[in-house]
């Protein structure tokens, strides 16, 4: 079996995408294919000895799509751009069609409402300079719809492009007709409806423009992704330094990193030592440790030491281009949802049909001489009135005032469909660390052996200052002082939380860093030892009086700090990431809206299960690894729920692409900004109560559009049928078809409008 | 002042870099390194230097 990706063409709704599927699963040796909208990316799983590009490209093309160049499955990215630029170049077509259709359409509708405005230019009632205008329109600015219209006949279904084609092909062909043939017609009262097609068409446009603008960016992730690895790498190849890049680097290299630099590939440490921030891989704050033996992993950031490590996995095997891959796979296995306005037309155009043909018939059988023309003309009406303009823009208006005013609470939503994911979701993920929590630790707990000795701290005025000290405050106050020149996020924990409560700091001397142990100090009377159990034990220092206290510590997932003086253990700090303020709030909201909440981490299960605690959550995942995080929102998509993810790292990025809707912080990688669908511009938890009250409020006006822009044709259906015919002898005019378009259109705008005051419920 | 009985180098209980307990005894270090020295085997360094 072979996997490939290849960019596919011509998508523009979900009903594609199942038809793009259906015809790549239909070639015989393909075992699966899926397709992604968003990306327009398929993803083939085929037997190569069975068939070939060639094959599949033949039955996309057969569909009526485009299955363009394939590129091998490996790391993506070079194809980046490329896309990149077609998409552009899509939306700079939406625009033009846009453009070119307003302009002329505007004379059109001008003409066409020349009963109600007499300072019209009779020329442009003109049927002939109407027909002119109102060609280009019909057929090059609507040629997607009638080429969707005859997909959609192909596989027996309905979107709302087969209603946009029947309905302004109908209007146009008979007001071609009627141009032709006025005497035939006119006779009998037919007028042309060149207004309707050349308005419904422009404003569906529209709003497929306003769509397309939304859309895209999402392949930047993978280019972000793969900026992480350096382009060069120091590698040491018998004795011999010399810089190669990246891509040449073999496995059993030896390579220098200095401070500062990139880790180019993954591998293993011979010499030196360092610590390394591993944040974007694994979300951990505290940076990592490396002597001879460790592992490092490509685009980390070494920090201050220097170190030589022998490459074990290079190019597409290392950890960072597996997450790349993931994220590429992810992005192209996402289900597509059948749009709102599409899941209506659907029902709504067998049954125009029908009516249509109802109507033919009634008069042809039962109507007034000339039967044939009559019948003809109903029918077409039926048609005409039957496609709603603002139908057109019933979504991507609310979803532009939506959008707007989700930024207003610092929700960027990147596209229309992220809108309609987000409503249904109904479990929301967070990412522990950086998301749910602040991300860094803080000190919670300060335990003294026993009561302050108070000389310690003695010594300078700033010691007299301070008075008595409490014992703990003596603990923090020592600590601070031995950590203040840390760049350790522990030791900048400890020094924040003793500014906090303004203690003064006694002086210091001869500060050493122990390696992986803490840090040695001295006071004017004697050494302070701060740091781990390993440390107190080189030193001797008998710390077994803390035992019980420190288990506890430990159970709640807190690092202990202990802290020595001149040979005398005076007590503990500990160190924890704790939940962001408002996690516990935005829970509970959470929970109000009826979505179950869990905690996704690669951290221990300890740890995990006391933030979880904290923030009130329901389940929790814990010791998940990097790249499993995308398999644990499958594991959940599978048990049939609607997953949000959010998180912020490079490591959540997979998942971030995988679940239903992926939700970024703000504050975190621009990797996982780019791979999710929604971004909370504060770093502020609120944002995703925000975001999914949001959508749901955004669909219910949706909704609320639908019947607006469908309503007022439907009630004129049976009107074009001729109901009134025989009591009243009312017929269709384009009269009553203008102000059906002209009141829904307005009607939808207005209410999409409505979003502009919407508010969140959750107090932020 | 104590005397490091690895070294021989006086050092101030307070500021010492280590220390170890042995038969009831507290000893004092100069440096990690005695400490560990003396802890592997305390007997060989008690033969001469007293402890304070």
């Amino acid at each position: 079996m072979e996997r490939m990706t290849a960019p596919v063409r011509g998508m523009h709704c979900a009903a594609c995408v199942g038809k793009v599927e259906r015809a790549l699963a239909s070639v015989p040796g393909v075992e699966s294919a899926s397709v992604n909208l968003a990306t327009e990316q398929a993803a083939v799983v085929f037997d190569p000895a069975r068939t070939d590009l060639a094959r599949l490209r033949a039955a996309v093309a057969a569909a009526g799509y485009e299955l363009a160049e394939a590129r091998p499955d490996r790391v993506p990215g070079e194809a980046v751009d490329g896309e990149r630029a077609a998409r552009e170049a899509a939306q700079r077509r939406e625009k033009l069609k846009f453009v070119v259709g307003a302009v002329l359409s505007a004379p059109v509708l001008l003409g066409g409402m020349s009963h109600v405005l007499p300072w019209v230019p009779g020329v442009l009632q003109n049927p002939w300079v109407q027909l002119v205008l109102a060609t280009p329109v019909q057929v090059w600015v609507g040629w997607q719809f009638h080429r969707g219209f005859v997909h959609d006949l192909r596989y027996r279904t309905a979107s709302m492009s087969t209603l946009v084609s029947i309905g302004t092909s109908a209007a146009y062909l008979w007001s071609v007709a009627v141009t032709l043939w006025p005497h035939a017609f006119m006779r009998h009262g037919a007028m042309t409806y060149y207004d309707v097609s050349a308005v419904v068409i422009t404003l569906v446009v529209l709003g497929r423009w306003l769509e397309a603008r939304a859309r895209g960016r999402t392949s930047e992730a993978i280019r972000r992704l793969m900026s992480l690895a350096p382009r060069a790498a120091r590698v040491i190849r018998d004795g011999v330094e010399m810089d190669v890049p990246t891509a040449e680097v073999r496995v059993g290299d030896f390579v220098r990193i200095r401070p500062g630099e990139r880790v180019p590939v993954d591998g293993v440490v011979t010499e030196g030592a360092s610590t390394v921030d591993e944040s974007m891989l694994t979300g951990e704050s505290l940076p990592a440790e490396k002597a001879p033996e460790s592992s490092v992993f490509a685009g980390t950031v070494n920090r201050t030491g220097s170190f030589v490590f022998r490459a074990a996995r290079v190019g597409s095997e290392t950890t960072l281009a597996r997450i790349i891959k993931l994220v590429a796979e992810a992005q192209g296995s996402r289900a597509p949802i059948q749009r709102l306005a599409d899941r209506v037309a659907a029902v709504f155009v067998p049954i125009v049909l029908v009516i249509a043909a109802l109507t033919f018939m009634a008069w042809w059988l039962f109507g007034p001489e000339p039967a044939g023309l009559l019948a003809l003309a109903n029918a077409v009406a039926v048609l005409v009135i039957a496609c709603p303009c603002a139908m057109g823009l019933a979504t991507p208006t609310a979803i532009m005032v939506a959008t707007g005013r989700g930024a207003e609470f610092g929700v960027l939503i990147k596209s229309a469909a992220t809108l309609e994911r987000l409503h249904r979701v109904d479990t929301v993920v967070f990412d522990k660390t950086g998301t749910l929590t602040v991300g860094r630790p803080v000190v919670t707990d300060v335990v003294p052996v026993g009561p302050a000795v108070g000389v310690r701290a003695a010594g300078g005025a700033a010691a007299e200052a301070s008075g008595e000290m409490t014992a703990a405050d003596e603990i923090l106050a020592l600590a601070a002082a031995a950590e203040q020149a840390s760049e350790h996020p522990l030791g900048e924990a400890v020094v924040a939380r003793a500014k906090e409560r303004g203690l003064a700091l006694p002086p210091m001397r001869e500060f050493s860093t122990v390696a992986g142990q803490g840090i040695d100090a001295m006071t004017t009377d004697g050494r302070v030892l701060l740091g781990n159990r390993t440390l107190m034990d080189a030193r001797g220092i008998d710390v077994d009086v803390l035992a019980p206290g420190v288990q506890r510590l430990a159970a709640e997932g807190k690092t202990v700090i202990y802290v020595a003086f001149a040979g005398q253990v005076l007590g503990v700090i500990a160190v924890a990431d704790v939940p962001k303020p408002e996690a516990k709030s935005v829970v509970a909201a959470l929970k109000r809206l009826g979505v179950s909440v869990a905690m996704l981490t690669g951290d221990h299960r300890l740890t995990a299960e006391a933030i979880a605690r904290q923030a009130g959550l329901d389940r929790v995942l814990a010791e998940v690894l990097p790249e499993d995080k995308a398999r644990a929102i499958k594991v959940l998509q599978a048990e049939g729920r609607r997953v949000a993810m959010v998180g912020d790292g490079i490591n959540d990025a997979p998942a971030l692409a995988q679940a239903d809707v992926g939700i970024a912080m703000g504050s975190g990688t621009d990797v996982a900004i780019d791979a999710a669908d929604v971004t909370l511009m504060r770093g502020d938890l609120n944002g995703v109560v925000t975001a999914i009250e949001l959508s749901r409020a955004t669909i219910r006006v949706i909704r609320e559009n639908l019947v607006w822009a469908f309503g007022y044709n439907t009630i004129l259906i049976p009107v074009a049928a001729g109901v009134l015919y025989p009591v009243w002898g009312v017929l269709l005019s384009p009269i009553l078809a203008g102000s059906a378009m002209a009141f829904s259109s307005v009607s939808v705008v207005t209410n999409s409008l409505r979003l502009k005051r919407w508010r969140p419920q959750h107090g932020s | 002042m104590a005397v490091d009985p690895v070294c021989k180098m006086s050092v101030e209980p307070a500021k010492a870099a280590a220390q170890s307990t042995y038969r009831g005894e507290t000893y004092y270090f100069c440096a990690v390194g005695c400490k560990a020295k003396f802890d592997r085997e305390p007997e060989k360094y008690l033969g001469s230097g007293k402890p304070r």
